[in-house]
């Protein structure tokens, strides 16, 4: 899934206090998972937006509304109303999401109300962690199912660094060192020998430094 | 200005188990009182849509932790009393307005004094900055 | 023309490198001063590169400031700041001033530096540039297979680190290193005596002392101060309390003397060990002491061979 957090309410109020009439828009799927944009979050953060333009004496009128998805027209259609009835339309979708909507309803200002941040898993009730930096060339068969481009806070294929101490990462004594629990993991699946073999520098053509990505699937296109 | 002479409005959510509803205790405010079958339905919309209609401040009653009937309801109660407090100081609101209290049923001389208090600390910040003020 | 640094190791002398970090601006005059204070007492200067990513002068130019000086440098390069474009180009071109010899890092976390806002590179890992250098001077190609118009032939060092974890798995990857193209090894600073001669022991019954030169990495510790913040913040360090203890008993102004001790105790265990070819003095702005525990150690310049068996 795709991980975010809403942004703080202040600076939320700083982008929708130019207009008079805000739809705050949430999103069913990956950020309502991690608790930044599904309907719970987008009630509570119009009625927190409500209670601070009340106080600043500001006269805003806060629209709400929740679909499924909103990187998907066939979801964002049910906003089109909504949408031509408000003056600006606060996203709390992810990144992608927030795009969508402003190619859709280009006369809108489309506000984003979250920052994006990772594609994670959620490792607890209420614990998300990062995992996959879309790289577009998965090698974690090799790893034992754990990414060193990720999770290791240099991108090492033939680590770990001198920094890891006690499975943990220089960086945060709060991280984990991947390495560690690449070996750690290899050793139990009786797979050690593949950190024997030289790994070459990673081909970064397939990931984003290659250009933004297309996928085009023709056998699904009518 | 008839504000001196208006009651400070208090809404009160209380689980079945941590309170008896006692209209004596309430003297000195409006009190708005909402019964919960367990703690655990503390929601953080319940308590802003308390104060967008005009709370000046909110109470939370729960059981003590080891006492939560439904095991965690307590828990839970007070990590989301905590999230609204934050949301409540980052929109200038005060989130001292909003307080939980671990009672039991059977103890209305604690519920007197939290309201007692309430009505103290309302003296010192004020009433609801959302809803006082005039066109 | 082979570097002064490998033609020593070559003859089994018991060599000296040390350390120079450049300045934190555009100053050589600097340079000059440390290049005075370490000139002929040791085989090698290691320069830095954006040390704990701090910026300061490059690694590079700081190299080329030693050679014109008649200095050897060990030139660092850190895989934190540059991509193999940069790389290859820097390569070519400290070879192309001078520089014969090259140590090979990850470079730390810029966390920790003085920018941590930037964006790190990480394109290769360390292992990737031994490997690329190696195969530059054998091949005479770049990465991409382009034969160079005259190849840099570097003598190539990588780092080691005894004393990070998971242990067990610290002499794989030192063979790791030396399979992809290692010459010489310098490790982190040893205040663990037994834990380093396990990992030496590790690296002689393996053969890898055979393949590979390892330099014993030591530094004087000035005060208790220091040697306590070292055991506590700094990444992949190993101070036995019994070492702090060593610091915290002696007054504060016979500290650093102190500490010069443990050093040369540290140095004379490590004459004697088998593997290890030399030290890397590692003596952090306080490049005045080098002189004297070179002399201490009884290590003036050339002579004393390195132990055998």
């Amino acid at each position: 899934m795709i991980t975010g957090s809403q942004k703080p309410i202040q600076e939320i109020a700083d982008l929708v206090a130019p207009y008079d009439r805000v739809l705050i828009l949430g999103c069913g799927t990956c950020v309502k998972t991690c608790f930044a944009g599904g309907e719970d979050e987008v009630a509570v953060l119009a009625s927190a937006l409500r209670l601070y333009f009340k106080r600043t004496h500001k006269e805003l009128a806060i629209d709400e509304l929740t679909i499924e998805r909103q990187c998907e027209n066939e979801f964002i259609q049910e906003a089109a109303a909504k949408a031509g009835q408000n003056d600006a339309i606060l996203s709390l979708a992810c990144g992608a999401g927030v795009q969508a909507l402003a190619k859709r309803f280009a006369k809108s200002p489309v506000l984003p109300g979250v920052n994006t941040t990772f594609i994670g898993i959620q490792a607890s009730p209420g614990v998300f962690t990062e995992e996959c930096s879309g790289c577009g060339n998965c090698g974690l068969a090799v790893f034992g199912g754990i990414c060193p481009l990720t999770r290791c806070a240099k991108k090492l294929l033939n680590g770990p660094c001198g920094g890891s101490q006690q499975g943990k990462c220089e960086i945060d004594e709060n991280t984990d060192c991947a390495w560690h629990l690449i070996i750690d993991r290899l050793t139990l699946l009786g797979q050690m020998d593949n950190l024997n073999v030289y790994i070459p520098p990673k081909n970064w053509a397939t990931s984003l430094s290659g250009g933004p990505r297309k996928l085009i699937r023709e056998d699904h296109i009518i | 200005m008839s504000d001196n002479a208006q009651k400070p409005k208090i809404t009160l959510f209380h689980c079945l188990n941590s309170f008896c509803e006692t209209p004596a205790l309430f003297e000195g405010c409006d009190a708005n009182i909402v019964k919960m079958a367990c703690s655990s339905m503390t929601r953080d919309i319940f308590l802003l849509r308390a104060f967008e209609a005009g709370a000046d401040a909110v109470i939370v009653l729960v059981c003590k932790e080891e006492a939560c009937r439904y095991a965690e309801g307590s828990i839970r109660a007070k990590k989301r009393v905590d999230y609204v407090k934050t949301i409540l100081d980052d929109i200038g609101m005060d989130g001292e307005r909003l307080a939980i209290f671990n009672t039991k049923a059977t103890d209305s001389d604690a519920v007197r004094e939290i309201i007692h208090t309430t009505l103290k600390k309302l003296d010192a910040i004020g009433l609801n900055p959302a809803v006082n003020y005039y066109n | 023309m082979i570097s002064n640094l490998q033609k020593k190791l070559m003859n089994k002398e018991f060599v000296v490198t040390a350390e120079c970090g450049p300045p934190r601006g555009a100053n050589k005059r600097v340079i000059a001063e440390k290049i005075k204070l370490l000139n002929g007492h040791v085989a090698a200067v290691n320069v830095t590169d954006n040390q704990t990513a701090i910026v300061r002068m490059s690694s590079i130019a700081a190299s080329a400031h030693l050679v014109a000086a008649g200095l050897e440098p060990v030139m660092q390069m850190v895989v934190r700041d540059r991509n193999r474009i940069a790389i290859q180009s820097d390569i070519m071109g400290a070879y192309s001033l001078g520089i014969r010899n090259i140590l090979c890092l990850s470079g730390d976390h810029q966390k920790f530096g003085s920018q941590p806002d930037a964006r790190n590179v990480f394109d290769i890992d360390s292992t990737n540039l031994i490997r690329t250098v190696r195969d530059m001077r054998e091949t005479g190609c770049d990465m991409s297979g382009y034969t160079l118009d005259e190849a840099p032939a570097m003598f190539i060092g990588a780092a080691a680190n005894p004393f990070a974890d998971p242990f067990e798995y610290r002499v794989l990857r030192l063979a790791k290193k030396i399979e992809a193209g290692a010459d010489f090894i310098q490790t982190q600073c040893i205040y663990n005596m037994d834990r380093f001669k396990e990992w030496i022991k590790r690296a002689n019954d393996q053969g890898l002392t055979d393949k590979v030169y390892i330099l014993g990495g030591v530094t004087p510790l000035r005060s208790a101060g220091m040697a306590r913040y070292m055991k506590k913040r700094v990444a992949g360090m190993d101070i036995p309390d019994k070492v702090i203890a060593r610091m915290e008993q002696v007054p504060k102004d016979k500290a650093a003397l102190e500490g010069v001790q443990i050093c040369l105790e540290t140095i004379e265990e490590l004459k004697g060990l088998k593997g290890v070819a030399g030290i890397h003095l590692m003596a952090i702005e306080w490049e005045e002491i080098v002189g004297t525990i070179v002399e201490q150690a009884g290590l003036k310049s050339t002579g004393l061979k390195r132990t055998e068996g």
